[in-house]
């Protein structure tokens, strides 16, 4: 019984069975299954209204799902929502920061939720500082940051602390070029070296065809497609992942 | 369960106390207003009283006999400067006064000696001029008829003295010496009961005020904690925190209750300094000792208005937060909020000038109902002693207080606070989609 549990968490860091979800005659989600293996980094991509970030809220348990089952680290999202969120990060596809706090307030505020240890908050707050690249402006207030600067901010928050399992809901979007290979590079780093799992959404093709070993496109709220991108592309004949997207979106 | 309670608490307080808008409206108001407002009373009160000191009127004697002589001289002695104008006729006498800056004109008809020393009713015409109403005016052309009654007495007196000279005037005209003594709490104290109403009117008048502007202040501040981070956008992460969904109500109740006291203790002190501006004018209060007569506060009577302001302060915020979870941004919760201030000023209103015991009887149910006129009602205990009306009332208040917290947990706890505000994003979206 132990052994298995452990063999569970070990291969699958999520399970999603057959989750719907409805908001009134909206079906956002319509049965979509799919699998996370530890240390993956796994993308979703889709069309707009799709459903992507209806299935990040599931799986970070914003949300409860109408049916079907989701397991996160071998906890059901339903039941074990506050242990789940112990062991998670999830980066909102829009979000912001407390606009009065300074960017070093920030992170300290969210890094004394996980850590208990000073001199380890300070030293998790570093890192932060590392990874959003805001040096200085860090000790300015949020509401005088630019729109890609609050990401940073966001996106920093969110890798710290080096969860089990960050949720990236579009990470890069709104950062400039260089700044987006960075994160990329960061997001990359912590999954080899530091054992995260990485499930993100993206539009961007070019990213998710470097960062991610897989890949499920969704379309109305099911799995149209799924695989590594260079699967993806042999299966529909195409030569990247964005005319995969057009040739099965375009199908369906 | 509350770990995360203080680091959340923080933050909340920083996030409130750093608000331009709000701190605007902390210190703005009750800092400078309030002394502003004094100012002004001050002065216009001052304004008044030099206004009496030289107090100018012209005289129409039309009479020319000796007790219009009499009167003349009279005001003259007192200090008011006349300015006779008997060669004009009435109509120039009206334009002249209007225009020489006079506070008044008095016509003194003909016959009004005779009258006066044949034993019959004399009349006497009055003006005062009306400029622009202020206090200075009221006062003065109230002067000018307290002097006219000095003189009338004069003549009593005169009149007395001549009929009843073995008698003292004073005596005759006012037989019986009244001595206003007040009973308190079952025993007598020698003062006069204008003066404890006096008293009581500060207390009954200032505390609701205070009680009232706490709570909306309060719940304000509770309503913009919620709904600034939906328009921030920071409430999602904060929901997938490894944080009590609990403590994150606890803690921005405890911010919110922080920083309305910070604010409520800024307003007393405007508003005392309001109010001290009043009493340098007014005539100093005989000092009462409170203490003595059983009217000054007990400790009893501080802790039950204490806690009754306490649960009701409590039952405030959750009501605050609870209907703030329905709003989309800042703008909106402070819409949705505003008409529960309603809950508070009627109240006030009704404990401002009456005992809401004397109202009729449903009117006085749907105040008693309200949760919000217990704090006030318990304010008025060091008066009345009646500890178990205000127990009663905390009482109540707690009850009402748990059921909302209650709902507020309820809505926290849930995805609603979430979807509420999607619900009406959705609503557009679908009012969008024939569009596509
Ligand atoms: N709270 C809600 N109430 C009603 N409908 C909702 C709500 N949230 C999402 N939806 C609907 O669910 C569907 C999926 O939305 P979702 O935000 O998951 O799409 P997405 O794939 O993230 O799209 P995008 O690429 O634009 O971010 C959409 O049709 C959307 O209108
Ligand atoms: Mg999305």
């Amino acid at each position: 019984m132990l052994e298995a549990s452990g063999v569970l968490e070990l291969s699958l860091a999520i399970e999603a069975t057959d989750v719907v979800k409805v908001f009134g005659s909206i079906h956002a989600l319509d049965g979509l299954s799919f699998t996370v293996k530890h240390g993956e980094i796994f993308g979703l991509i889709g069309p707009n209204g799709a459903g992507k970030t209806t299935a990040l809220r599931i799986i970070s348990t914003l949300l409860k799902p109408t049916s079907g089952s989701v397991k996160v680290l071998g906890r059901d999202v339903v039941d074990e929502a506050s242990e789940i969120r112990r062991l998670i990060s999830y980066l909102p596809e829009e979000a912001g920061a407390y606009k009065n706090l300074s960017g070093y307030e920030y992170l300290e505020f969210m890094a004394k939720f996980t850590i208990e240890d000073k001199e380890m908050i300070r030293e998790t707050v570093e890192v932060a500082a590392k990874i959003s690249g805001l040096e200085e402006r860090l000790k300015d207030k949020v509401k005088t940051y630019s729109k890609g600067m609050k990401r940073r901010l966001l996106v920093a928050r969110a890798l710290m602390t080096k969860p089990k399992l960050a949720l990236l809901d579009e990470p890069t979007s709104g950062l400039d070029v260089l700044h987006s290979v960075h994160v990329r590079g960061i997001i990359k780093q912590y999954v080899e070296k530091e054992g995260v799992t990485v499930l993100l959404s993206s539009h961007n093709m070019l990213e998710v065809e470097h960062l991610c070993g897989k890949v499920a496109l969704i379309n109305k709220g099911k799995i149209v497609a799924e695989g590594s991108p260079a699967e993806l592309e042999k299966k529909v004949n195409a030569s990247n992942l964005e005319e995969v997207f057009a040739k099965v979106v375009g199908f369906v | 369960m509350f770990k995360g309670l203080f680091n959340v608490i923080v933050k909340e307080v920083k996030e409130l106390v750093r608000d331009p808008t709000l701190l605007l409206g902390m210190i703005i108001v009750p800092l400078i207003i309030f002394p502003l407002m004094g100012f002004a009373v001050q002065t216009s009160m001052k304004a008044a009283e030099e206004s009496m000191e030289n107090i100018s009127i012209a005289v129409m004697n039309l009479d020319k006999g000796t007790v219009a002589e009499n009167l003349t001289n009279f005001l003259t002695t007192l200090g008011v400067t006349i300015v006779k104008i008997d060669d004009l006729n009435f109509t120039e006498a009206v334009n002249y006064v209007q225009q020489s800056n006079l506070t008044g004109l008095i016509v003194i008809p003909l016959n009004f000696t005779n009258n006066i020393t044949g034993g019959l009713k004399a009349e006497l015409d009055v003006y005062s001029v009306f400029r622009g109403g202020g206090i200075a005016e009221s006062t003065s052309s109230s002067t000018i008829s307290t002097l006219l009654k000095s003189f009338e007495e004069s003549l009593v007196f005169q009149k007395i003295f001549e009929e009843i000279p073995e008698e003292d005037p004073q005596t005759v005209l006012n037989p019986i010496d009244m001595s206003e003594k007040s009973i308190v709490k079952g025993k007598s104290v020698n003062i006069h009961p204008s003066v404890l109403f006096g008293l009581m009117m500060s207390q009954s008048m200032g505390m609701p005020i205070g009680i009232m502007m706490l709570l909306i202040f309060a719940m304000q501040l509770a309503a913009t904690s919620v709904a600034s981070e939906k328009e921030e956008k920071t409430l999602e992460t904060l929901l997938t925190l490894p944080i009590n969904r609990l403590t994150i109500l606890a803690g921005k109740l405890t911010g919110s209750i922080i920083v309305a006291v910070v604010g409520a203790i800024a307003y007393i002190v405007g508003f005392t300094y309001y109010m001290g501006s009043f009493m340098g004018i007014m005539p100093a209060e005989t000092g009462v000792d409170l203490a003595a007569i059983g009217l000054a506060p007990t400790p009893i009577s501080y802790l039950l208005l204490g806690a009754s302001l306490f649960v009701s302060l409590i039952s405030a915020l959750a009501l605050a937060i609870s209907i703030s979870v329905f709003a989309e941004d800042v703008k909106g919760a402070q819409a949705l909020v505003g008409p529960l201030s309603m809950l508070l000023i009627f109240p006030m209103i009704f404990m401002m000038f009456t005992d809401i015991y004397a109202l009729p009887f449903p009117l006085m149910i749907v105040l008693l109902a309200i949760p919000f006129t217990h704090p006030m009602l318990a304010s008025k205990v060091a008066f009345t002693g009646d500890y178990l009306t205000a127990v009663i009332g905390i009482v109540y208040v707690s009850i009402f207080t748990i059921a909302v917290l209650y709902i507020a947990a309820r809505l926290f706890g849930t995805e609603k606070i979430l979807t509420a505000k999607l619900k009406f994003k959705g609503l557009r979206r679908r009012k969008r989609k024939p569009a596509e």
